[in-house]
């Protein structure tokens, strides 16, 4: 019934020249009562969880529109975090070598099978805007570490910023990839290493330019107004200064050795650094980011004589106060979940509600995701013509049927190593701290003339589209349960559900339209794919899922796939 | 602009790929031929080959002072990070460097200072003095009274490895003169498929043009799709290629498709001519670098088959923001440098286009003369290298700045003013690429405001 009211949508768009609207409207094709804020059709509930989660299943569909979306988010907000570094530390436990594979491996197997995954999808996406990396040899010899690094991200996906901000700023992980580990006060010509102070306000906070509290750049005499210059990175460095590992086992004795060979100890590289005064900046006053209402009546202007917690401490509020925070973070949330390109408005209700999450607290990033979720821009499927929508990150494609047809191995391991690969990404793996794009990538071309931003497409080379679609593709064609080579270790699908709709064509297409598209596909595609479908014969098993894996993969290839709306 | 939105719409209407490259071939001629005056040379063939160095090298620990006064001076802002003199591989410039003094190159690249130093066969390797991103020339004192423009952002590696790239430092696009040179020079090829541009370091800003776009293949060369075999998947393979090339009312799926049918069409041709075009001699350093110019050295050895006579390349090396460790850190990098550039050379040297291809280097910025402890923080000018049989070798060309902590060309924090402007070595490259005197204020906006639009490092023709 609802793909014939689709074709018809379609051909009043076709002769209408213009946009067409899919899903929407009561469609109780669940057979059971909708919640009343919605969502009110199959496709809607497929769509929100593409957004809230690593995929979406049959399941969790129905579920979410008997729950409706804001219980659904509360009871997410509510689930204990699925922590990475235990999985690690169990297989240290039982004898097993640890390196990087193995944080890999965790980091599947909570984006596949963890309950909460809202926060596993937030703490996705922190992870590219408080970005490290594993190509950095220091820290590609600490996987635990990494993984505790990416554990405070995980249980701070729904906390406060601010916290967040103070624990990503002390953790050691973070301290080696942007220097501030052993970074000292200023002596003959050595000077404070600046590279924390500038990535934490140009990456992770406020960004180059002043934002209006909608994210629109404000202009003085047409040009962008800078948020901070280099007297402000100065201060920043002034600020960074003094922080060694946890509870140094050798004395504090304010020698340059002591200092300098302060070993590790056990548990140094998973506990936040610690301070030593006598290597911290004390001396001279701090330029931090001046606004109205920043410390030193507005200037910004720290005075001198504090210590390494303090000047800490008062220079984190600094940045968190900040007006450019709030449209800042939330432009990076909506990124990373919803839309490439949000309207402006859109920013600007989200950015509100960090400002205030209704309680007075600033900087509540579980109000925030809410926020990002439940706006109606969020909520609402944009049309083609809007140019709404985002390319699909390649992880979020391969987790997507994964989850779909809950992939595992025998053993339930996830030896999905090195995905970057053939997907041209992998969880702390970007090639600098710029992620693996840049949020206001366009390509050349139609793009760029439109002004549209597209920070995938930055990893979308003429090589990787094409790995993408073949890496896609192996896993289906080659990696399903009770495929005839297959390992024990290997991930497989499982397609054995699957084979009750490959006799129907069209009904099979139609189930796939909703699981990876939330059936947004275009009748052109849908009558394409039923067609090929239907030419292939369906008499075996072997052919069923034959049709099964054809479908799956020119889906995943497809361009309008590849487009999330 | 109207024109070019209209052809662009027009072409993003279109759904065959073969009816495709066609059309867009003849389009951007035409383009071309109304604004902006092909330059259709001859038969001979140019490429250039920008290696960029990731992170921000620090090319004043890899040619530093030897000379007395000098090297003190060196010594005295470098601190810890000072290289020992005896370390230093001298340099023997056939002219002494402007402002006087004499220079070493990093202990490792040896084989680079063996071509510098060269003088049996003119020396194929030149060196440029402190370039970086200049909105006009300044003065210390301009630049602390704020009196002169200077690009925005400075030190940040976003951002200058954006303006790095660009025209012009004060430019608001994210076009590159690479990509510039490719809108004038592109109808020389007979090609009108492939690209002219191709990157085998991914996605980068110095390629990227209004009309050229440039096209992207691996070290081991282009990636085909899967599953889509025109002998054994027929079926399959015609829906693919409908869903492909089906009209997408969402700009963003125009771009998908029009990447995935780029990246099939070309693949084909590449990996054709590759097959056919045999196997080079010289032998690479099994390096992601090494590996990255053996890929560009396959490409232009098989040129006439690809129908190829003006081409721009792009590769890279990370690894150079040594804001820790940098005394072995960029002892490594370096290295790698040394040998994938000094084996790209005599693959062109094998090949016999020596003298038509030139390879020079970029980086966002020098770095810092004043450490952190271990490491140098974001600086300003750097040192470059260009090499090439067309390169007049055995130089070092503009003014050496002066590294006295404080001093004139120290914008404060040891970071170095530039002395030579990234538009003029730019030009430099593009005038003997073919780029006409009465065109280069086209390519390069802002190449008037400085001393001269030639530094001297490239032959005649």
């Amino acid at each position: 019934m609802s793909r014939i009211l689709r074709r018809c949508a379609w051909a009043v768009a076709m002769t209408a020249q213009s946009s067409i609207v899919l899903a929407g409207g009561h469609v109780f094709d669940s057979g059971f009562e909708d919640h009343v804020e919605g969502p009110w059709s199959d496709a809607q509930s497929a769509r929100f969880l593409t957004q809230a989660t690593f995929g979406p299943d049959l399941a969790e569909i129905s579920r979410v529109r008997r729950m409706g979306y804001n219980a659904w988010v509360t009871e997410q907000l509510a689930l204990p975090a699925s922590l990475h570094r235990p999985y690690l530390d169990a297989q240290a436990a039982a004898g097993l070598d640890v390196y990087q594979n193995s944080r890999q491996e965790a980091w599947w197997l909570r984006a596949i099978t963890a309950p909460d995954q809202l926060r596993q999808r937030v703490a996705f996406a922190l992870s590219e805007l408080f970005v490290v990396s594993d190509r950095n040899g220091t820290i590609e010899n600490e996987p635990i570490a990494m993984a505790a690094y990416y554990d405070v991200l995980v249980n701070g996906a729904f906390g406060s910023y601010r916290t967040l901000l103070e624990n990503v700023t002390l953790n050691p992980v973070m301290g080696h990839y942007l220097s501030m580990f052993k970074n000292q006060k200023p002596e003959g010509n050595i000077r404070p290493d600046e590279n924390y102070a500038r990535e934490i306000m140009q990456l992770f906070s406020v960004g180059l330019v002043r934002l209006a509290s909608d994210g629109s750049v404000m202009l003085t005499g047409g040009q962008p107004i800078p948020t901070y210059n280099q007297d402000t990175i100065r201060g920043f460095a002034h600020v960074f200064t003094g922080w060694n590992w946890h509870a140094c086992p050798v004395p504090q004795g304010g020698q340059p050795w002591e200092w300098e060979y302060c070993p590790s100890g056990t548990n140094g590289w998973v506990l936040p650094m610690e301070a030593w005064e006598s290597y911290h900046a004390s001396a001279g006053s701090k330029q931090l980011l001046a606004y109205t209402g920043a410390v030193g009546a507005n200037t910004g202007v720290l005075p001198g004589g504090g210590t390494a917690v303090g000047d800490l401490h008062a220079a984190l509020d600094n940045i968190f106060n900040h007006p450019n925070v709030p449209p800042f973070v939330a432009r990076h949330l909506i990124k990373r979940l919803v839309t490439g390109n949000p309207s402006a408005a859109y920013v600007g209700r989200v950015a509100a509600i960090f400002v205030n999450n209704g309680s007075g607290v600033r900087g509540d990033l579980g109000a925030t995701v809410r926020a990002v979720l439940m706006d109606s821009e969020a909520r609402t499927l944009p049309t083609l013509a809007s140019n709404a929508g985002k390319l699909r990150e390649p992880l979020l494609r391969q987790s997507q049927v994964w989850r779909a047809f809950h992939a595992r191995a025998d053993d339930g391991r996830y030896r999905e190593w090195n995905p970057e690969g053939y997907l041209a990404q992998a969880s702390l793996r970007s090639p600098t701290v710029f992620n693996f794009f840049l949020p206001d990538y366009r390509p050349p071309g139609e793009l760029s003339t439109l002004n549209l931003d597209a920070a995938e497409f930055q990893i979308t080379t003429d090589t990787s589209i094409a790995s993408v679609a073949n890496g896609l593709g192996s896993k289906v064609f080659y990696a399903w349960r009770g495929f005839a080579f297959q390992e024990p270790e290997d991930v497989v699908v499982d397609l054995e559900p699957e084979l009750a709709f490959a006799t129907d064509a069209a009904r099979l297409v139609d189930r796939y339209d909703l699981l990876f598209m939330n059936r947004t596909m275009s009748n052109f595609m849908y009558q394409t794919l039923v067609a090929y479908v239907q030419s292939m014969p369906a008499g075996s098993t072997q052919q069923r899922r034959q049709r099964v894996q054809d479908a799956v993969w020119l889906i995943q290839s497809s361009p309008e796939y590849a487009i999330e709306r | 602009m109207k024109r070019r939105d209209f052809i662009q719409r027009a072409l993003c209407a279109t759904a065959s790929s073969a009816l495709f490259s066609q059309f867009a071939g003849k389009m951007s001629i035409a383009h071309a031929a109304a604004t902006a005056e092909p330059r259709l040379l001859g038969e001979d063939y140019r490429a250039l080959v920008c290696v960029y160095l990731y992170g921000g090298n620090d090319a004043f620990n890899m040619i530093v002072p030897t000379s007395t006064t000098e090297y003190a001076q060196y010594q005295a802002a470098r601190g810890a990070l000072a290289l020992p003199s005896a370390e230093l591989l001298p340099l023997t410039p056939s002219v002494a460097p402007t402002g006087g003094g004499s220079y070493g190159l990093h202990a490792s690249m040896p084989l680079l200072r063996g071509l510098f130093n060269r003088i049996a066969t003119p020396s194929p390797l030149a060196i440029a003095a402190n370039v970086g991103p200049l909105v006009y020339p300044i003065t210390k004192s301009e630049y602390q009274a704020g009196s002169v423009p200077v690009p925005a952002q400075l030190f940040s590696h976003s951002d200058q490895s954006v303006v790095w790239q660009r025209p012009a430092a004060d430019a608001i696009t994210r076009r590159g003169w690479g990509g510039r040179l490719a809108d004038l020079f592109h109808a020389s090829n007979t090609n009108q498929q492939l690209s002219m541009n191709i990157s085998i370091d991914g996605e980068n800003v110095f390629q990227a043009g209004d009309d050229v776009v440039p096209y992207f293949v691996g070290e081991n060369g282009a990636q085909g799709v899967a599953n889509v075999h025109p002998e054994y998947d027929v079926a399959r393979r015609a829906a693919f290629i409908a869903l492909r090339d089906a009209a997408q009312g969402n700009a963003l799926q125009r771009q998908y498709a029009t990447v995935m049918r780029r990246s099939m069409n070309n693949e084909v041709m590449i990996t054709g001519a590759l097959a056919g075009g045999g196997n080079l001699t010289t032998a690479f350093p099994d390096t992601g670098l090494g590996r990255e110019l053996r890929m560009v050295a396959r490409l232009i050895k098989v040129r006439a088959t690809l129908q190829m006579k003006r081409q721009i390349f792009f590769v890279g090396l990370g690894g150079f923001d040594t804001h820790d460790n940098q005394l072995d850190d960029q002892a490594t990098q370096l290295a790698q440098l040394d040998g994938a550039l000094s084996a790209f050379y005599a693959a062109t040297v094998e090949m016999g286009v020596a003298n038509s291809v030139t390879t020079f280097t970029a980086s966002e910025f020098g770095r810092s003369t004043s450490v952190n402890g271990d490491g140098t923080d974001h600086g300003w000018g750097g040192h470059h290298l260009i090499l090439g049989g067309a390169v007049n070798g055995r130089r070092i060309y503009g003014r050496m700045p002066s590294l006295v902590v404080g001093g004139a060309d120290d914008a404060g924090y040891g970071q170095i003013i530039p002395t030579a402007s990234v538009d003029q070595y730019a030009a430099t490259i593009a005038r003997w690429y073919g780029v006409a005197p009465a065109d280069m204020a086209t390519v390069f906006p802002n190449i008037g405001r400085f001393a001269t639009p030639d530094l001297g490092f490239m032959s005649a023709s």
